[in-house]
C-alpha cells in the first residue's frame, strides 16, 4: 500500500469515526459503506463490499440506544475493507481480516467509552462561561477525530502484520473460508428479522427469501 | 417573533454536531447548549443572563439525534416567550423519553436496517457497488434530513404543545411500513447469502453440501436466537479461523 493510499484511508477512518456519533450521522460509518469506500480507495471496491456485507451482518441487530455498550464498526471496517482490497482480495486472508475487524471494533468501542468519560470530566458544569462550553465541545470533537485517526492507522499496521504472518504459513482452501463467512452472514442477517417484528413478518420474510433464491440461481 | 430562515439554517446545521461532546454526565447536554448558543446570545444581551441560560441548557439532556432539532425549536420558542426556566427544565425532562423512544423505533429499529438491507440486496443481486451504497445513503438520509429540517420548524411552532407536532406525523405507520419492507429485504439477503455460501463449494459436491447445510443451520439459528445470534456468529467465525490457522501450522 503506497503512503498516499494509507493517508487517504486514515482520513476516511477519521471521517467514519466522527460520523458514528459526533458529527453528521449520515451512516457512512456503517460497515457496508465504510468497507466499500475503503476498498474503492485501495483500488478494489468489490472486495471492500464483500468485507462490508459480511461485517454489516454482525451489526444489523445492534441498537445504539442511550448509554449502551456496543462495538464501533466504522474504523474497523475501513481497516478490513482497505486491507483486503489492497492485498488483492482472495478468500485466503478473508477470515483473518474478518476476525481482526471483529476484535478491533471492540477495541474501538472501548475507546469510545473512555473518551466519553474524559468528556464528562473535562466539561464545565456549575462554572464556565459560554466560551468554555464551546471550546470544550470542539475539543471533544477534535479528540474523536484523533481517536479515529489513531484507530485506523494502528489497525492497518497491526492487520498488515497479521496478514504477513499468515502468509508465511501454507494457504488453506479459500472456498471454505468464503463459504463459512457467507453462511455466518446469512445466519446473522436472519437474526435481524427480530427488529422488524419477528414471527409477525414471517410471510414477508419468506416472500423475500423465495425471490432471493430465484435471483441467486440466476446470478450466481 | 418567528423563526427566521437564518436561525432555522443555523439550528439545523449545528444539530449535526450536537453529539460532539457526548459524555456519561450530561449526555448531550453541552452539545444542546452549544446548539442553542447563537439564539441565546440574541435573546440575552446581558452576559450574566447569557451565562445562566447556557448553564441551564448544558445540564443532563438526551434525545434521538435526528429529533434534537425538534426539541431545540420548541425550547427556543419557550426562551423567546420568557417562559419560567423551571418550566423549561421540566419540559426538557419530559421530552427525553418520548423523543428517544420514537427515534429509536423509527430510525434504529426500522428505517435504517431496512435501508442498509436494500443496499446489501442490490449489491448481492449483482448491481454496481456505487448504486448499492448510494441507494442506502439516499434512502436513509432522505428521512434523516427531513426529520432535522421539519423538526426545527415544527418544534418552534408547537412550543410547549410539542405533542401535537409529534401527532401530526404518523411515525408509527412509517415505522410499520419500513419494517414490512425490511422483512422482505431481510429474507432476500438471507437467501442470496445462503445460495452464495453453497456455491462457494464450487465443483466439489461434498463441500457445497456441507456449506449449504451449514448456511441453512445458521439461518435457522439466526431466526431462533435473534440479537443473541451475534455471539454465535462471532464464535463460528473465530473458531473457523483458529481451525484454519491450526491446519496451516500442521501442514
Amino acid at each position: 500500500m503506497d503512503p498516499g493510499t494509507f493517508l487517504l484511508l486514515a482520513a476516511l477512518g477519521s471521517w467514519v469515526t466522527l460520523d458514528t456519533t459526533s458529527a453528521g450521522q449520515f451512516m457512512v460509518s456503517r460497515p457496508f459503506v465504510a468497507a466499500t469506500l475503503a476498498g474503492w480507495v485501495a483500488g478494489d471496491p468489490t472486495q471492500g463490499a464483500l468485507v462490508g456485507v459480511l461485517l454489516e451482518s454482525f451489526h444489523l441487530s445492534i441498537l445504539p440506544v442511550g448509554a449502551a455498550r456496543y462495538p464501533e464498526g466504522g474504523s474497523a471496517a475501513v481497516v478490513a475493507g482497505g486491507s483486503y482490497a489492497a492485498h488483492g482480495g482472495g478468500a485466503g486472508t478473508l477470515l483473518t481480516v474478518l476476525v481482526f475487524a471483529l476484535v478491533w471494533e471492540w477495541v474501538a468501542g472501548e475507546s469510545v467509552r473512555q473518551m466519553r468519560h474524559l468528556n464528562g470530566r473535562s466539561l464545565p458544569y456549575e462554572e464556565g462561561s459560554p466560551a468554555d462550553h464551546v471550546r470544550l465541545h470542539w475539543q471533544a470533537l477534535g479528540t474523536d477525530l484523533l481517536r479515529g485517526l489513531a484507530l485506523t492507522a494502528c489497525g492497518f499496521v497491526l492487520l498488515a502484520g497479521f496478514v504477513l504472518l499468515r502468509q508465511l504459513a501454507p494457504p488453506t482452501p479459500p472456498a471454505w473460508q468464503l463459504g463459512v463467512a457467507l453462511a455466518a452472514a446469512a445466519g446473522l442477517t436472519a437474526s435481524a428479522l427480530s427488529l422488524f417484528g419477528g414471527r409477525a413478518q414471517a410471510l414477508r420474510f419468506a416472500a423475500g427469501a423465495g425471490l432471493g433464491i430465484l435471483v441467486g440461481l440466476v446470478v450466481a | 417573533m418567528g423563526l427566521s430562515r437564518g436561525t432555522r439554517i443555523r439550528l439545523v446545521w449545528r444539530s449535526f454536531l450536537a453529539q460532539g461532546s457526548w459524555n456519561y454526565r450530561t449526555l448531550i447536554g453541552t452539545g444542546f447548549a452549544v446548539l442553542l448558543l447563537p439564539s441565546l446570545r440574541r435573546l440575552h444581551g446581558d452576559p450574566e443572563a447569557l451565562e445562566e441560560a447556557v448553564r441551564r441548557h448544558s445540564v443532563l439532556f438526551n434525545s434521538h439525534p435526528y429529533f434534537t432539532p425538534l426539541a431545540a425549536g420548541a425550547v427556543l420558542r419557550l426562551e423567546e416567550e420568557g417562559t419560567d426556566p423551571a418550566l423549561v427544565a421540566r419540559f426538557k425532562d419530559a421530552l427525553r423519553g418520548p423523543l428517544g423512544a420514537i427515534g429509536d423505533q423509527l430510525v434504529w429499529r426500522s428505517w435504517r436496517p431496512a435501508a442498509v438491507l436494500l443496499g446489501m440486496a442490490l449489491w448481492l443481486a449483482g448491481l454496481p457497488w456505487w448504486l448499492a451504497v448510494g441507494s442506502f445513503l439516499c434512502v436513509h438520509n432522505a428521512l434523516h434530513l427531513w426529520l432535522r429540517v421539519w423538526g426545527v420548524g415544527a418544534g418552534y411552532d408547537a412550543g410547549l404543545d410539542l405533542g401535537s407536532a409529534l401527532r401530526s406525523v404518523n411515525f408509527n405507520a412509517l415505522s410499520r411500513r419500513a419494517a414490512g419492507v425490511g422483512a422482505v429485504l431481510c429474507g432476500f439477503c438471507v437467501a442470496l447469502l445462503a445460495v452464495y455460501a453453497t456455491r462457494a463449494g464450487g465443483a466439489e459436491p461434498v463441500l457445497a453440501g456441507v456449506l449449504g447445510l451449514g448456511a441453512a443451520a445458521a439461518v435457522a439459528g439466526g431466526l431462533f436466537l435473534g440479537p443473541r445470534a451475534r455471539r454465535a456468529g462471532w464464535l463460528v467465525v473465530t473458531l473457523a479461523w483458529v481451525a484454519h490457522a491450526l491446519w496451516a501450522l500442521a501442514s
